[in-house]
């Protein structure tokens, strides 16, 4: 009996490792290896492409904290974040519940809503940057208002945060809807008996039971906007007067690293993010215990 | 009574949300057929053009070779999907249900794979494939999408919720690990192929830093990048640009809602939980 | 559950703490990346002695061209088509829009692998001949019967220099003028802008040209060669010393050129920035928005090619500050270089070669794709079109030339200024300080390179 575990153990070992083999060497060449390389960087000066590099220990890192252009791309952020993340994520579960019931049109309410993950970033940045165009958008136009929607230093980074909103909403969604269908529907039979109204069911019943997936989005939701970059560079360029507080890291990272080429300290901004990342993404597996139930 | 309220309020508020969501398509739609002057008249604000340009169309089909961005877009993802689920498949089935040393250390190195930002990989990789002599080819696109650590922790997941004695009952039958995984258990977690393929699918079409640093050239680049570039280089003619978005999308909007139930039930059926 | 969240957590800390010492050991791993590039670049010279091909060798080679502005791509691919045509090597060239171009050539250069034939631009050409990446063309030159270095002009030549030696053949030159939109000023009861005016007459127009519907004048505030460099050199001011160590802007003269621009904001002529930050002022000028914008001859084709701007805008010469010989143009020229490692250098430099002759700078300018390099070419340029008179443009050619600013590595401190001139722009700050500190920063920039 026991030799025949061993060679059963055995055998695991060598599929289990033959199995996960090109998954870790995809990774250790894709992903590790560039890792490291970046790392590395971040303490020396570059030089002109890749050569002559320079050992400079943690001068970079020194140079990021007193760089306020560094503190202040990650507080435009966080600010991001702060509103793309929680209310992407509201609207998405409040529109699930609403449509988890049997409603006619069910299907195509759902379709519409997840259109925008369907549409290349580029082509959303175009129209939104369009509709918000102070002078000639539909929005201030027919609202017959005048915000500068991207160029006022206050506003910018929410108005494109709203469309981070508009873009992950349907993604959110659909994932809450699966979610809201591994609920019993007598959770909610039971509770209307005991006069439970909707509010509280919905406190109550449905976001404990799908706080697993509410917090699958966050954790992944938070990851992606800390990395945001695309609609900023596509919306925002040097001439606009919001462009220091629009900045993200990553655009940061791609500024240094790309139009001024100065590799080195763009890897140390774009280590500073993964450091953020990672504590932030700690903090939340703290803070899941409080309010995550898992079956 | 009091049911048909709340259904209309239901209804109201779906409604609402709809337009928002499809307002942006609309104004990409009709900005497209306008003459520039249309888009910067304010008094009276044009909402549908006096005359539809259809000319923008001809031009914006002329200027850009969009078969073939479509053809390198389908392929890259074609591709990209085929690697991710292949590999993940089978690492998400060892890290899920098989025991050997060095599993957990391994499986600790595919959970912070996902949680770095991808900005990191970029130049190093450009390097690698520029060494290879891929850039402005579809292998070069694919190159960063040859293994998904979201994939293998989306199928570690899927093999997890399995239950154990149909593998004990294959064991029994005599079945060796490779085939009790390729009859018993892969076939059970189509669905999470499936979620996988689309989630690759809708990343990589959406990706933008990477093909534009290793596929600049336009005939051999992605839809999402010759659109980016664009953006830049047709400034003054932006009723085309609208043009050139619209007929992006048009095809990946057909496409989403023909194949839209199996498109979420992936999606869904991914779990999303961690 | 708790056990698989702590779990994570300390696999996270793992992590983080292998990162720290993966950081040094992996040193010498990493190292090879950089290094690589050197032999890599020094390879093409031994291929070249190895085998001196004739272009006939590899004529199943195919050149990419790469360039940056998609207005010139079909003009330029019929020039090269022709050089296909005789030399039987194929060239395709593709259009990479200016921000990724250097992302890309810059990768490209680090990777090992630019394209074969490519536009060189002043922000950089130092740090790319300093580094060897170009393909020195000197030899190739004093050889050719087609390219003589004396029939271009002069600062687009040195330009493309570094220790003697030629990385580039000149392939434009560029002047600024005043555009306008004529029914604006018909409009408004506004002569036309000539030879006479001064830039105080062109603020003046601008006020008059300004109602409810459009402005007299938008300012591009990313883009200094079309606006404030002309005017700091025009009154008298400079951007950076001649040797290259100091800046300028904090010269009364330079900030009273500034000023003329941020009075015209402030009074309303010009929208303000975040206007012309949502729209550029070549799109206003496009759809009747404003009545004068200052432009480049590089923007013919986009204005050529709008329905619009053809029929109503027209062109003009800059105007002056006290003295028409104080009417300036800073001006700029784009060399046509090679990538030193290329895999066909022959054909390449063949191609730039053919390029540069006369032939083919006629060809250039005839077209409409931009004025030549080579001197006395730019008549065939100003009849390339019928809807403008383009003399606005050429005889911009006989006034102070003043070759672009730059230094070894522009982009750091040309993107600075912009940064900081918005608070000037937007009346934030007062001129003189935001110039001030432009100075202060780019010094240090310069002291720096």
């Amino acid at each position: 009996m026991k030799k025949k575990t061993s060679t059963r153990q055995k055998s695991e070992f060598l599929w289990g490792w033959i199995f996960i083999l090109p998954t870790m060497i995809g990774l250790a060449v894709l992903n590790f290896y560039p890792m490291i390389a970046t790392v590395k960087q971040s303490f020396y000066k570059t030089g002109d492409f890749g050569k002559g590099n320079i050992y400079v220990g943690l001068e970079n890192y020194n140079r990021v904290f007193g760089d306020t252009e560094v503190w202040q791309s990650l507080l435009n952020t966080v600010k991001y974040a702060v509103i793309e993340v929680p209310f992407s994520i509201i609207f998405a579960l409040l529109l699930a519940v609403l449509l988890n019931k049997k409603l006619k049109g069910r299907d195509t309410f759902r379709t519409i809503f997840f259109l925008p993950m369907v549409v290349a970033p580029a082509a959303i940045a175009m129209v939104w940057k369009w509709l918000y165009n102070s002078n000639f958008g539909l929005i201030n136009n027919v609202f017959h208002v005048n915000v500068k929607w991207i160029s006022d230093p206050n506003l910018a980074i929410f108005s494109i945060a709203i469309i981070g909103i508009w873009s992950a909403l349907g993604y959110n969604l659909v994932l809450f809807l699966a979610g809201l269908q591994e609920v019993p529907r007598d959770y909610y039979e039971a509770a209307s008996l005991d006069g439970a109204n909707g509010w509280a069911q919905l406190m109550h019943i449905t976001v404990p039971l799908i706080s697993p997936t509410i917090f699958f989005v966050l954790v992944t939701r938070v990851i992606g906007a800390m990395q945001v970059f695309d609609l900023i560079y596509m919306m925002i360029d040097l001439n606009n007067p919001a462009w220091k507080k629009t900045e993200s890291l990553v655009f940061l990272f791609y500024k240094y690293s790309f139009d001024q080429s100065k590799k080195g300290y763009g890897a140390t901004v774009v280590v500073v993010l993964l450091v953020v990342i990672m504590i932030l993404t700690v903090i939340q597996l703290i803070g899941q215990k409080k309010w995550v139930h898992y079956e | 009574m009091k049911k048909t309220i709340s259904n209309v309020l239901i209804y109201i508020v779906l409604i609402l949300v709809s337009i928002i969501m499809l307002v942006p398509f609309a104004w990409m739609f009709l900005t497209a057929f306008k003459t520039t002057a249309e888009t910067m008249q304010v008094d009276p604000f044009v909402i549908v053009p006096s005359v539809w340009q259809t000319q923008n169309f001809a031009n914006v089909i002329q200027a850009m070779d969009f078969v073939r961005l479509y053809a390198n877009t389908l392929a890259m993802v074609a591709l990209r999907i085929l690697f991710a689920v292949l590999t993940s498949t089978l690492a998400g089935y060892a890290f899920a249900r098989l025991h050997f040393k060095g599993k957990n250390l391994m499986f600790t190195l595919v959970l912070v794979q996902m949680m770095i930002p991808v900005q990191i990989y970029v130049i190093p990789q450009y390097v690698m494939v520029s060494k290879m002599h891929l850039t402005n080819t579809v292998m070069g696109l694919v190159f960063p999408g040859l293994v998904s650590a979201f994939g293998t922790f989306l199928l570690r997941q899927a093999y997890m919720q399995l239950p154990r004695d149909l593998e004990e009952a294959a064991i029994l039958d005599g079945c060796n690990i490779p085939q009790t995984f390729l009859y018993i258990m892969a076939p059970l977690t189509k669905s999470a192929m499936v979620a996988l393929g689309i989630f690759t699918a809708v990343f990589a079409y959406k990706d933008l830093m990477w093909p534009m640093i290793v596929c600049p050239d336009n005939r051999a680049t992605t839809l999402a990048s010759a659109l980016a570039k664009m953006n830049g280089q047709y400034q003054q003619k932006y009723p085309e640009l609208m043009m050139a978005a619209l007929i992006s999308c048009v095809p990946m909007i057909i496409i989403y809602v023909i194949f839209q139930k199996q498109f979420i039930e992936g999606i869904a059926t991914s779990g999303g939980k961690l | 559950m708790k056990k698989k969240a702590l779990a994570m957590l300390l696999s996270v800390a793992t992590v983080l703490s292998m990162a720290g010492c993966g950081a040094s050991g992996a040193a010498p791993a990493a190292d090879t990346g950089s290094e690589a590039a050197a032999p890599a670049a020094e390879a093409p010279a031994a291929e070249e002695e190895a085998e001196p091909t004739s272009i006939g060798s590899s004529v199943e080679g195919e050149l990419t061209v790469t360039i940056w502005d998609e207005g010139q791509r079909p003009g330029l691919q019929q020039i090269v088509d022709e050089w296909s045509a005789q030399s039987g090597v194929k060239a395709t060239i593709q259009v990479v829009d200016w921000n990724n171009y250097w992302t890309l050539l810059e990768a490209g250069a680090t990777g090992g692998e630019l394209p074969d034939v490519f536009w060189m631009h002043s922000n950089v050409a130092q740090k790319y001949m300093e580094n060897d990446l170009l393909l020195d063309l000197t030899d190739r030159i004093a050889a050719s019967d087609k390219i003589d270095m004396a029939n271009y002009y002069d600062g687009i030549v040195k330009l493309y220099q570094s220790n003697g030696k030629q990385y580039a053949v000149p392939k434009d030159i560029d002047t600024i003028a005043l555009w306008y939109n004529k029914t604006i000023f018909d409009e408004m009861g506004v002569a036309y802008p000539d030879d006479t005016w001064t830039w105080q007459d062109f603020a003046d127009a601008a006020k008059k040209l300004t109602n409810d519907d459009h402005w007299g004048y938008a300012i591009a505030p990313g883009n200094n060669q079309e606006g404030y460099y002309n005017t700091i050199y025009s009154m008298g001011g400079y951007v950076i010393s001649d040797d290259k160590k100091k800046s300028g802007m904090d010269d009364p003269k330079s900030i009273e050129a500034v000023k003329l621009f941020t009075d015209m904001i402030a009074d309303g002529s010009c929208p303000d920035l975040a206007t012309v930050s949502e729209t550029a002022p070549n799109e206003l000028l496009c759809a009747g928005k404003v009545a004068m914008s200052i432009n480049g001859s590089w923007m013919l084709a986009g204005y050529r090619d709008n329905e619009y701007a053809a029929a109503n805008c027209d062109v003009a010469v800059l105007p002056y500050t006290k003295d028409p010989s104080d009417r300036v143009s800073i001006y700029n020229g784009l060399g046509w270089a090679a990538a030193a490692n290329g895999k066909n250098i022959d054909a390449a430099w063949s191609l730039i070669e053919y390029l540069g002759s006369k032939e083919a700078q006629i060809k250039q300018a005839e077209l409409g794709v931009t004025m030549s390099a080579y001197m006395g070419t730019s008549d065939s340029w100003v009849n390339s079109v019928d809807c403008f008179d383009l003399n606005g443009h050429m005889k911009m050619l006989d006034s102070k030339l003043v070759f672009r600013p730059y230094s070894r590595n522009t982009t750091v401190w040309e993107d600075m200024m912009i940064e900081k001139l918005q608070d000037a722009w937007t009346g934030a700050k007062p001129v003189e300080d935001v110039c001030k500190e432009i100075a202060e920063e780019m010094n240090k920039d310069l002291a720096e390179e």
